[in-house]
């Protein structure tokens, strides 16, 4: 192969599906073009055809369903150019593993479950390399080490459930690795991690990638994480290709509206830097959002929480008896004031949730006070709670297609509230509803329709309508905008900070998104192992960081902006311990220091 | 381990818990054993005595605990129909009846199990709707009528097969299964059509997942992929239905034995209770419900060995 020439080119490719009624185009028409050991990225929102792309290349596209319809897929081999469009399957097979070695999104469910880590990891060097197994299991060994899987030798022998989420991922890049293939294909390899784990294996394909020279095809929604991986990047939107070039140039000089647009919808941490309260974002071809959000220049407490502390049994044994506890929430204080949002960040099993559903007392508390305008959640019966409590507090969940009831028509779902409450009946009902659906931006001819009809977006936006409809002094957000496309995001949260200055709701926003939680609070906590580590208004909690875990975590956060490369090779990140603890274990109160007035940071010693 | 020693605690506790059942059940039924035993035109006072020399009178627990020491000690008493004794009779039926069982429930799975797997791979193709359609049919139709057909097809036109009768396999074993076949047969194709149908629906829901997905883009081939890395994860599942199957068996038994004049299990029960035979009602209904959570605590225990997540809980 000379120099220069690509290692894969695509020419027009188009990729239909099987529908009830004709085939639907899932890619329409795309051509580009991945020189060898260089990262393309390819960045689009759900439904742009980015995944169809890439498994098109190793033609597993067909297994879902698909076909190639149209173009050509040239992959260089040593042999010479060869058209995967169409190859045979026999050829294909070859192919497939052996140079081309490809990663998917879920680590979880990546690997069988029932077969050891060792055998998944060579057979496909049994099949391409036709090496022994024990020389399959070195070459194994191997790999684990290049991935610094720590304890190689042990993984081996033990089956995916026996290790975590970031090591199942590790495997699953040996396993790609493992016959040295000269294109990497990593769709959307780190969205269900953690953002410390995501760095590591960020880092970790670059690093391979400088090693061995092969090239890497990244798929991805989040860009952020093509500034940091990309040499070259391609946009695309709606099975088609919008713009193509190097990583600088679509950063800085987009060319295409939908790039444009697609670029202002990304929060960047650090940008708010300076700035003395939530802005809504400036979105391209929209009108700019208007909302004052400063806070009040003598701020009214609403929610005070005071050592809240919630435990979930752990049952085993014949009898299904406690016999541990997860400490999910352990010892929390904060106070969120009227009109503002506090947000709790953190990584998965940190307990923010368990902390949200606590205050809400969708789970019980094992101790602490909630108060709410001063009255006592915790103290409240079940009628109580019912009829006063939730009337104030009320929660937007982050799956807009669960927590939807999808027999019944929208407006049936923004009433039911109003209902409960018998806030309103008759034609005032009616009227209500309708405010409702202005209120979140959605047209009032949506009211008779079922949720299947919306995008996740729209839905989203009949979740926060269903809260607002009781007029809650408090919304509790769990993730709420995690599950959208950064553009539906982005309007999503402006739609919050709108109602926010409009109505003066307070927000208590849980999220694991640092750069989502810069934009849209006031003050923010940060969650580690059930504690709050540390807690401060925005600038104090992003600009001066104190505790080490929140700087271990801002460290994390991929960048959108390729000129700070954040990805290092030299992270190593603590591994979260366990909060799972014996039966009667009682860990000391959370101490701060404060070290700033509201500042406040957790003395290590307790976590 | 506590795995295991939870399954067989929950199973002494059930069977405990059916025992009781049986036994209260068949003291409400109207008619006792001493007017089996003495017939309805019997002396009143000669009843009476019976009923005090057999212990009747005493309350019902005390009757229950006299019952279920029995049991456990291997005193099942006297089967007042065929003036046996109740454990060397029952035990003679059940070999018979386990014959069937374990026939009928062979020829299920090695067709039912390939059937699915085809039918998964090729989903809503002219295969997947030839083994679904097939598959509908046999759980439609009740078991007999495939028992008729069965005899009409083997023994009356072809004449392959003994069309009814049973055999005891210690003494001629080949007669004995010849025997056995056609009600295994009768009993298999329904099993089967339930066992397809289970085998497709886990190994569709298994081929969509994302490792298999994975070890295709290994490269390894279709058929490793799917009879190798699919079939090893629906290993449990199915394995798990067939275990509950046993108990449906016993059930169907009752009918197809009759059919086939096949004289196991299931014929000995129906007899016990035409005839209101107390005693024999009791044991049997404890010994069928002993076997099938055997099975199914046999079925438990396996799923340690197909399923390493299992193992650590």
């Amino acid at each position: 192969m000379p120099d220069g020439s690509p290692l894969v080119s695509i020419d027009n490719l188009r990729v239909e599906f099987r529908g009830e009624d004709g085939p639907i185009v899932g890619v329409e028409d795309v051509s580009f073009s991945i020189k060898p050991g260089e990262t393309v990225c390819v960045v689009g929102e759900s439904g742009s055809g980015k995944s169809v792309t890439s498994l098109s290349l190793m033609r597993l596209v067909e297994f879902g369903g698909g076909r190639i319809a149209g173009g050509k897929l040239e992959f260089a081999r040593d042999s010479g150019v060869l058209d995967v469009a169409d190859a045979d399957p026999e050829i294909m097979q070859q192919i497939r593993g052996n140079e081309i070695g490809m990663i998917f999104q879920e680590p979880m469910t990546s690997l069988n479950p029932v077969f050891t880590v060792e055998r998944q990891m060579t057979d496909g060097l049994r099949l391409h390399r036709g090496l022994s197994q024990s020389k399959a299991r070195a070459r194994a060994l191997e790999l684990l080490k290049q991935v610094r899987i720590p304890e190689p030798e042990r993984r081996l022998k033990q089956y995916p459930h026996e290790l975590s989420g970031g090591m199942r991922q590790r495997v699953v890049i040996a396993m790609a690795m493992a016959c040295e293939p000269r294109l990497l294909i990593a769709d959307e390899p780190t969205t269900a991690l953690d953002v410390t784990i995501q760095a590591e294996i960020l880092a970790l394909i670059d690093r391979l990638k400088r090693e061995t020279g092969m090239a890497v095809l990244f798929i991805t929604h989040d860009m952020a994480v093509v500034a940091q991986m990309a040499d070259r990047v391609v946009v695309m939107f709606r099975g088609n290709l919008v713009e193509e070039g190097p990583v600088e140039q679509i950063f800085t000089n987009p060319q295409q509206d939908y790039t444009k647009a697609l670029l202002a919808a990304v929060p960047r941490l650090g940008e708010m830097r300076g700035k003395p309260a939530p802005e809504p974002m400036r979105l391209v071809g929209q009108s700019p959002v208007e909302a004052d959000l400063k806070p009040a220049r003598k701020p009214e407490p609403l929610l005070e929480v005071q050592n809240l502390t919630t435990r979930y049994p752990v049952k085993g044994g014949v009898f299904r008896r406690p016999v541990a506890n997860v400490h999910a929430v352990e010892d929390v204080s904060f106070t969120i004031n009227k009109g503002e949002t506090l947000a709790l960040v953190g990584e998965s099993g940190c307990g923010k949730s368990s902390c949200g559903r606590s205050i809400l007392r969708l789970t019980e508390p094992t101790s602490g006070k909630v108060l709410l305008d001063r009255t006592d959640i915790i103290a409240m019966n079940d009628r109580d709670l019912r009829r006063r409590g939730w009337r104030d507090m009320q929660m937007v969940f982050q799956d807009p297609f669960a927590s939807l009831n999808p027999y019944m028509r929208l407006k049936d779902q923004v009433a039911e509230p109003l209902m409960n409450y018998g806030l309103a009946s008759g034609s005032e009902l009616k009227d209500r509803i309708a405010t409702l659906f202005d209120h979140v931006e959605l047209p009032r001819s949506f009211m008779t329709r079922f949720p299947h009809e919306l995008s996740g977006g729209q839905r989203q936006r009949i979740a926060i309508a269903r809260a607002l409809a009781v007029n809650p002094k408090l919304i509790v957000a769990d993730e709420a905008v995690s599950a959208l496309d950064v553009s539906v995001q982005a309007q999503v949260l402006n739609l919050m900070m709108e109602l926010q200055s409009e109505f003066g709701i307070s927000f208590l926003f849980i999220s694991h998104d640092m750069a989502v939680v810069e934009r849209v609070s006031h003050r923010v906590g940060v969650m580690y192992l059930g504690r709050l580590v540390e807690t401060g208004s925005r600038a104090q909690v992003f600009e001066n960081p104190q505790h080490s875990y929140t700087r271990s975590l801002m460290s994390a956060v991929p960048v959108a902006d390729p000129t700070r490369k954040t990805i290092r090779d030299d992270l190593n990140f603590r591994p979260i311990p366990s909060p799972v603890f014996p039966l009667g274990h009682e860990p000391g109160p959370s101490e701060y220091t404060e070290v700033a007035p509201g500042h406040l940071v957790l003395k290590d010693n307790k976590t | 381990m506590s795995y295991i020693l939870n399954r067989i605690l929950s199973m002494l506790l059930t069977l405990f818990l059916i025992s009781a059942i049986t036994f209260a059940v068949t003291n409400i039924l109207p008619g006792d054993v001493a007017m089996m035993i003495m017939g309805t035109q019997s002396n009143p006072e000669a009843l009476e005595g019976l009923r005090r020399s057999l212990g009747l009178n005493d309350p019902l627990l005390v009757q229950y605990w006299r019952w279920i020491s029995g049991m456990l000690t291997g005193d099942w008493g006297t089967s007042l129909v065929f003036k046996e004794p109740i454990g060397p009779l029952i035990l003679q039926k059940m070999t018979a009846s386990a014959m069937i069982v374990v026939f009928s429930m062979t020829i299920a799975l090695t067709c039912a199990v390939p059937l699915g797997v085809w039918a998964a791979m090729h989903p809503n193709k002219w295969q997947d709707t030839t083994a679904s359609s097939a598959a509908l049919l046999g759980v439609s139709l009740p078991d007999f009528f495939w028992g008729i057909m069965l005899i009409l097809l083997f023994a009356r036109w072809l004449g392959w097969l003994p069309s009814s009768g049973f055999v005891d396999p210690r003494e001629d074993f080949l007669l004995a299964a010849r025997h056995a076949l056609l009600p295994s047969l009768a009993l298999g194709l329904g099993l089967m059509a339930h066992l397809t149908r289970m085998t497709r629906a886990t190994m569709t829901g298994i081929l969509n997942q994302e490792f298999i997905r994975v070890a295709r883009a290994k490269g390894l081939g279709e058929r490793t992929v799917v009879w190798n890395y699919g079939l090893a994860n629906a290993v449990g599942p199915v394995m798990t239905v067939a275990g509950l199957q046993v108990g449906y068996l016993f059930g169907s038994i009752i009918v197809i034995e009759s059919l086939f004049n096949y004289t196991g299990m299931g014929w000995l029960t129906y007899q016990a209770l035409l005839n209101r035979d107390i005693p024999l009602i009791q044991a049997s209904v404890f010994v069928i419900a002993g076997v099938v959570m055997l099975a199914n605590l046999i079925v438990d225990l396996l799923y340690v060995l197909v399923d390493p997540r299992i193992r650590l809980s």
